[in-house]
């Protein structure tokens, strides 16, 4: 039997899914096994919200309504700009330019920090007007995705401080700067799930 | 610096596409039609998150179409759901 050719960097992998074959890997492979874990973890909260809507139109319906659409709005372009700076920040590192990188990674921590209270207070205006997780199956939809994206939020935020720190420390340049980018593309990726909340809790009746 | 113009440029259509959704929702009754276009612009904001902030276009194919086959299945379910 003829043996596949496999990938150098790992050994697990077909040829044809090497770098050399299928291109670059923005990051590196560890970042790109989590975001693949939290794309199926989210997966499977996008599923049960299909599932629970096909059970319970009604109640799925009038969810949206109950919520304060502005501030789902709001975080919405919050984060896309989060994404923005964060795309900035690499076209800076990549021309060695760590000042306006740093002042971007800013920028994308103060948008992270800013969806995070906007969040809570989205939270709370909830708990006021007496909506709870067990108020109906939307919002123990709603809490289960939002709370776990907000968590997600929050860890990344965390990440971009060290990342600073280690910009600082001269950690990332132009030649390398694969870390950086590992968590660029971490943050997308969590713009993009919340490019996929946004529409089922607060658009769609 | 045509790189970061582009970004801008995405970045103002997102918001728009993010606005009009909104719109979109408030102002009309949830049809299929609504559903569908509602859907589309998803996958839409999808693909450019993923091929100009993300910067796979032109990077790894595989890690592309894994991440651009993500925003067809769930945008997809959401026109499915329209007809509940």
């Amino acid at each position: 039997m003829k043996s596949q050719p496999i990938n150098n960097s790992l050994g697990i992998f077909p040829k044809s899914w090497s770098e050399e074959h299928a291109g670059r890997i923005p990051g590196n492979i560890p970042i790109w096994v989590g975001i693949l874990s939290e794309l199926t973890e989210f997966g499977i909260f996008f599923a049960a919200y299909f599932i629970a809507k096909f059970y319970y139109p009604e109640t799925f319906a009038q969810g949206p309504q109950s919520l304060h659409t502005s501030l789902g709005v709001t975080n919405t372009i919050v984060l896309l700009s989060s994404s923005y700076f964060m795309a900035k920040a690499m076209s800076f590192i990549r021309v060695n330019n760590k000042i306006k990188c740093e002042r971007y990674l800013w920028l994308a921590l103060s948008c992270g920090v800013l969806y995070l209270i906007i969040k809570t207070w989205e939270f709370h205006w909830n708990t006021l007007q007496g909506f709870s997780a067990n108020t109906n199956e939307f919002f123990t939809v709603y809490y289960y995705m939002t709370f776990n994206h907000f968590i997600h939020v929050g860890w990344a935020s965390c990440a971009i401080l060290w990342v600073i720190f280690r910009l600082r420390r001269g950690a990332y340049s132009s030649a390398e700067h694969s870390g950086l980018e590992a968590l660029a593309v971490y943050w997308h990726m969590i713009d993009l799930m919340w490019i996929l909340i946004f529409p089922l809790l607060y658009v769609l009746r | 610096m045509k790189h970061s113009i582009k970004l801008e440029y995405y970045l103002a259509a997102l918001i728009v596409i993010t606005l009009l959704n909104t719109f979109l929702g408030e102002k009309f009754s949830s049809t299929t039609l609504v559903s569908i276009l509602i859907a589309i612009t998803v996958t839409y904001k999808g693909f450019v998150v993923i091929d100009h902030f993300m910067e796979l276009k032109g990077a790894n194919k595989n890690l592309r179409f894994l991440m651009r086959l993500y925003f067809v299945i769930f945008p997809s379910l959401i026109i499915v759901s329209a007809f509940y």
